[in-house]
């Protein structure tokens, strides 16, 4: 016999379908009702999504993504139905009775969230530039001979003026693109720029930024971000999405 | 890992795929934050700090063993 939690996916206005998707952690979803919101849960071993077990696996990539997928599959297939306001990873309870006390507690603040939501959904834009003087520091540390010191000094800090002078303007560019792709949408959220040992991506990244778009606009908002990169060819500006809402789905106002 | 992305033109590559990072980006660091009884003293950004450390750490053994 081991401790059941509930796991709380998301929350939706009632009525609300079922969404066919497999649980986490061989569970079943099931819908709870409070009010005219409707809970999106599954039952959890505590074993695992307890503290203990949590503060384990959280550390393990491999859990990890297989939670936060299986988490993201049903906040999607809620959002394909309804508005969405999707929890954090791992947000559990010891129970239904428990999680109802502390929706109660946010209630009207749920549903100032899923009316910002409702009809919109979640594109996100990223700006990466090519960094400058790449491998300039490699060669720095083996001046060539035939340069004298006053050169090689004087040739450190020339590239050191370029690099700075194009962060900047990579800087000033992901500016840029912000306000022009924000002042069309209903909200925007700059997000921190990624670890490119995560990404994996060529350059500096300038932009990493969530807007949350009216279904009807999405195709404008396309246009605009392809718009914005042939004006900008020296940066990789890309677009991904429609997502459910999950930067704007706050209890505050973004 | 690939993630759909923006096509030449105007043309979006539009679809439900989200790359890790992304995801991870949302689900640890936005979102509805309501503490549970469970992530109470797991939840804020100290959360997202050490995951993301954790994620990079494995990322890097991984990418190392790899190579």
């Amino acid at each position: 016999m081991t401790d059941r939690g509930t796991y709380l996916y998301a929350v939706t206005r009632a009525p609300a379908v079922t969404p066919d998707v497999a649980a986490l952690d061989n569970g079943t979803i099931r819908l709870v009702e409070h009010r005219d919101l409707v809970a999106v849960v599954s039952g959890v071993d505590l074993a695992d999504y307890g503290e203990q077990g949590l503060r384990t696996h959280l550390e393990d990539i491999r859990w990890l993504e297989r939670v936060a997928r299986g988490h993201d599959a049903v906040v999607a297939a809620v959002a394909a139905s309804g508005p969405v306001a999707p929890f954090r990873l791992a947000t559990v309870f010891f129970d239904d009775v428990r999680m109802r006390a502390r929706l109660d507690e946010c209630y009207p603040a749920l549903l100032r969230a899923l009316e910002r939501v409702e009809g919109r959904m979640e594109w996100s834009v990223k700006a990466v530039v090519p960094q400058v003087g790449e491998g300039g520091d490699v060669a720095a540390d083996s001046p060539p001979p035939q340069l004298s010191g006053a050169d090689y000094l004087a040739r450190k800090r020339d590239a050191k003026q370029q690099r700075e002078a194009a962060a900047d303007r990579g800087a000033a560019l992901g500016d840029t693109l912000h306000q022009t792709l924000s002042s069309t949408v209903v909200a925007s959220r700059r997000l921190p720029a990624q670890d490119v040992r995560l990404t994996g991506h060529k350059g500096t990244m300038v932009l990493n930024a969530a807007y949350l778009v009216d279904n009807e606009a999405a195709q404008a908002f396309t246009d605009l971000v392809a718009e914005l990169r042939s004006q900008n060819p020296e940066a990789v500006v890309e677009a991904h999405g429609p997502w459910p809402p999950y930067s704007f789905a706050t209890l505050d106002d973004p | 890992m690939t993630t759909p992305a923006v096509g030449s033109g105007a043309e979006a590559r539009t679809g439900r795929e989200i790359s890790l990072v992304d995801l991870l980006d949302r689900l640890l660091g936005t979102g509805v934050v309501l503490a549970g009884d469970i992530t109470i003293s797991l939840s804020g950004v100290d959360l997202v700090e050490v995951k993301l450390h954790a994620i990079i750490t494995s990322v890097r053994v991984d990418s190392e063993a790899e190579s």
